[in-house]
C-alpha cells in the first residue's frame, strides 16, 4: 500500500517538474498559432537558462537573473524571427540552427568564464512560496499551493493565454496569420507586426521556463541542464491540439512520467539499487514518443504552420 | 576540381560561393571572439591549421576526426535531400556502436566478427531510425522530433547497457569490454592510428554520389524533396521515398558508430561520440547535400575539432570554440542563401 505522503509528494514533484514543460509549451503554442514551428524554443529556453544564471550569480541577485533569462529568452527567439519573418527561411531547420548556435555559445561561455567549464552554485534559489492558509489544506495545499513562483506563473498563464489566443482581436488576427499569412496581409494584418509579437510572447515564456531550472530548480548551470525539455514542449503542443489547456494536460502528463522515474524507488521500494533503476532515465522520452503515436495520428495544427511565405518566389 | 570548370554548373558554382562565403563569415566572427579574449585571430588560425595539418601525426588524427563526421553526414545529406529532417544521428551512432560491438564480442575475433559487426551495426542505426521513419510516413508525426526525442532514449539505453548487462568487468568506469583486437580494422598507415575506416568513408562518397545522381531511388529523393506535388502528379511511392531515406541516414550513422569502436576506441564508452551525430547536420548542409561537397567539409569541420584542441592548450581558447563555430556555420550557411540572392541584386556578385 502506497502512503498518502507518498502520493502527495510525487503530485507536487509532477507540477514542479511539469512547470518548465508548461511555460515553454505555452510559448510554443502562440508561435505556432501564428504559423511558425519554432524548434529553436529548445535554444531559447538554453539561453534562457545560461542568461539567468549568469544574471544572478554576477549581479548577485535572483531578480537580475529573472530579468536576463526573459531577455535571454526573447533574444533567441527574436534571432528565429529574422531568419524566418525577415529572410522567409525554412522554419525548421532555422531552429536546428538556433539550437546548436545555443548550445555552442552556452558551451564555450561557460568555459570561458569558470575554470574548468563547471559551473558554480548559487548562494540562494528562488524557493517554494507557500500561500498562506491554502497550502494548509490537506494535500491540496502540498500540491498546488506550496510550489515556486514559476508554478504558479505557469499554471494563471494557462487561462490568460486561452483567452488572449480566442477571445481577443489579437488572437483572432494570429491565428488567421496561422491558417494563410498571405490572405491575413490582403485582410490588412500587419504579418510581420504579428509575428514578431508571438515569438516575443514566446520568448518571454521560454526565457522563463529555461530561467526557472538554473535559478529555481536546481542552482547551477550545465550545457546539458535543458536536456530535450524544448523537444517535450513542441510534442506537447502537438498533443494539446494547440489549446492551452491541451498544453497543461501535456506537461502534466510528462512531468508525472518525469517525477516517477525520479521516485521510482520511493514508490517501489523493491526496486531501489536494482540496475534496472537507471533505466527509467529515458522513461519521459519513450512516453512523448508513445504519446504521440497514439495522441498525435493525422492531427492538423494551423494551415500554414512550418510553411514558407515565399514572397521571392 | 580545377580541370572541369567548364562544366561547373551555375547552380554548382552559386552552392561554392554559398559556402566559401559561410565559412568566411564564421572565421571573421570567431576571430572578434578571439580578439575579446585578448587573442591574435591570425596567430590563432595559423596554431589550429598546425594542429589539424602540421605533421603525418596530426592529419593522421585528423583524417580519423573525419571518418566518422564524413559516414554520418553522407547518410544525412540524402535524408536532407528528400527534405527529411533527422537529429537522431547521435541516438542512431551509438546504437549501432552498441549492437556492433556485442556481435563482434560474441563472434569473437578475426574478419568474420568485423564484417559481421559493421553489418549489425549499420543495421542497428537503421532499425533506430525505423521508428521514427513508420511514425512519419504512416502517421504523419514530424520525424524532427521523434528522431530528436530517440536520441534520449538511444543513449540512455546504451548507457544503462555499458553500466550494466554488457559493463567490462576489469575497468573501473562504467564501458562495454573491449572488441578482439584481431576484428579491429587494421592500421593503414604504420607508426600512426590512421585505419581502414577511413578508407571505407572515402569509398562511400561516389557510392552515395552514384546512389543519389545514377538510381531512379536517387532520382525520387530529389523530387520528393524538392516538389512534392510533381512526385504526386508522377505517381511516386513518396511514402517509401521517405521512409528508404530516413532509413538509410540511420544505417550510415550505425555504421558510423561501429566503425568508431573498431577502428580506434575498440569498446563502447559514454564519451564514444562528442556530438558526431549534430556535426553532421551542419556538413551535409555546408556541403549542400552534394557528397564531395560533404566529404570537403567534414574535413573541415574535423580540423576545427582537433586544431582546437592545441589551440585550448597554446592560446588557452577554451575547446568549446568548436561548437560555438559550429552553431555559427549552421545559421550563415542558411543566411548565405538570402546574402547571396542580394548581393546579386546588387550587382556584386555574378553568377
Amino acid at each position: 500500500m502506497i502512503e498518502w505522503i507518498v502520493i502527495a509528494g510525487l503530485a507536487a514533484a509532477t507540477l514542479r517538474v511539469a512547470a518548465p514543460l508548461l511555460l515553454a509549451s505555452l510559448g510554443e503554442t502562440i508561435a505556432e498559432r501564428g504559423g511558425m514551428l519554432n524548434l529553436g524554443v529548445q535554444g531559447a529556453m538554453l539561453v534562457g537558462a545560461f542568461s539567468g544564471f549568469m544574471g544572478a550569480y554576477f549581479a548577485g541577485s535572483l531578480w537580475l537573473g529573472l530579468a536576463s533569462a526573459v531577455i535571454g529568452g526573447v533574444l533567441t527567439t527574436l534571432l528565429f524571427g529574422v531568419l524566418v519573418i525577415n529572410l522567409d527561411l525554412d522554419q525548421v531547420v532555422s531552429g536546428l540552427a538556433i539550437n546548436l548556435l545555443a548550445s555552442g555559445l552556452t558551451l564555450y561561455f561557460t568555459r570561458v568564464l569558470f575554470t574548468g567549464g563547471v559551473s558554480p552554485y548559487l548562494g540562494d534559489l528562488f524557493g517554494p512560496m507557500p500561500i498562506p492558509i491554502l497550502s494548509g489544506i490537506p494535500f491540496l495545499g502540498e500540491v498546488l499551493f506550496s510550489q515556486t513562483g514559476f508554478v504558479y506563473l505557469g499554471l494563471l498563464s494557462v487561462p490568460l493565454i486561452y483567452v488572449l489566443l480566442t477571445k481577443t482581436t489579437f488572437g483572432l488576427r494570429l491565428r488567421s496569420i496561422g491558417e494563410d499569412p498571405v490572405i491575413a496581409s490582403y485582410l490588412g494584418i500587419n504579418v510581420l507586426k504579428m509575428r514578431y509579437a508571438a515569438l516575443l510572447a514566446e520568448g518571454v515564456l521560454a526565457g522563463l521556463a529555461g530561467g526557472m531550472l538554473t535559478i529555481s530548480m536546481f542552482n547551477t548551470f550545465d550545457p546539458r541542464i535543458v536536456a530535450a525539455r524544448g523537444f517535450v514542449a513542441v510534442s506537447i503542443v502537438i498533443l494539446g491540439r494547440w489549446n492551452p489547456w491541451g498544453a497543461l494536460a501535456g506537461s502534466l502528463l510528462f512531468g508525472f512520467t518525469e517525477a516517477l522515474s525520479l521516485r521510482i524507488g520511493v514508490i517501489f521500494p523493491e526496486l531501489s539499487g536494482a540496475s534496472i533503476n537507471q533505466l527509467f532515465a529515458l522513461l519521459p522520452y519513450l512516453v512523448a514518443l508513445i504519446a504521440l503515436v497514439v495522441g498525435g495520428r493525422g492531427v492538423r495544427g494551423p494551415a500554414s504552420l512550418g510553411k514558407r511565405i515565399g514572397r521571392e518566389r | 576540381m580545377g580541370a572541369n570548370q567548364l562544366t561547373v554548373s551555375r547552380g554548382t558554382k552559386r552552392s561554392i560561393v554559398k559556402a566559401l562565403l559561410s565559412v568566411a563569415l564564421t572565421l571573421a566572427v570567431t576571430s572578434v571572439v578571439f580578439l575579446i579574449n585578448n587573442v591574435n585571430p591570425v596567430i590563432a588560425f595559423i596554431y589550429l591549421f598546425q594542429g589539424a595539418f602540421g605533421d603525418i601525426n596530426l592529419l593522421s588524427e585528423t583524417l580519423i576526426r573525419m571518418t566518422p563526421i564524413l559516414i554520418v553526414s553522407l547518410g544525412l545529406a540524402v535524408s536532407f535531400k528528400c527534405k527529411i529532417w533527422n537529429i537522431g544521428a547521435e541516438g542512431q551512432l551509438y546504437i549501432g556502436a552498441m549492437l556492433g560491438t556485442i556481435v563482434a564480442i560474441g563472434i569473437g575475433g578475426g574478419f568474420l566478427s568485423l564484417v559481421a559487426a559493421l553489418v549489425i551495426g549499420a543495421i542497428g542505426g537503421l532499425l533506430w531510425a525505423a521508428g521514427p521513419a513508420l511514425m512519419k510516413v504512416k502517421l504523419g508525426i514530424n520525424e524532427v522530433i521523434t528522431t530528436f526525442l530517440m536520441n534520449f532514449v538511444g543513449i540512455y539505453l546504451v548507457q544503462w547497457m555499458i553500466s550494466y548487462p554488457f559493463r567490462s568487468p576489469d575497468t573501473y568506469f562504467p564501458e562495454s569490454a573491449a572488441i578482439p583486437s584481431s576484428s579491429a580494422l587494421a592500421v593503414i598507415l604504420p607508426g600512426t592510428r590512421l585505419h581502414m575506416g577511413v578508407a571505407l568513408a572515402l569509398a562511400l562518397v561516389p557510392v552515395v554520389y552514384f546512389l543519389l545522381e545514377r538510381t531512379t531511388f536517387g532520382f525520387k529523393v530529389k523530387v520528393v524533396g524538392e516538389n512534392p506535388e510533381a512526385a504526386r502528379y508522377g505517381g511516386m511511392a513518396i511514402g517509401k521515398t521517405i521512409f528508404v531515406s530516413l532509413i538509410f541516414s540511420g544505417l550510415l550513422a550505425g555504421l558510423a558508430g561501429i566503425t568508431e569502436v573498431m577502428g580506434i576506441q575498440f569498446r563502447v564508452r559514454g564519451s564514444l561520440s562528442p556530438g558526431y551525430g549534430f556535426t553532421g547536420i551542419v556538413v551535409a548542409l555546408l556541403g549542400n547535400n552534394n557528397p564531395l561537397g560533404v566529404a570537403l567539409a567534414s574535413l573541415f569541420l574535423a580540423a576545427i575539432m582537433n586544431g582546437s584542441s592545441t589551440l585550448a592548450w597554446t592560446m588557452n581558447i577554451p575547446m568549446g570554440i568548436v561548437d560555438l563555430m559550429q552553431g555559427l556555420l549552421f545559421i550563415f550557411v542558411l543566411a548565405s542563401e538570402p546574402l547571396v540572392r542580394l548581393l546579386e541584386r546588387r550587382g556584386v556578385l555574378k553568377l
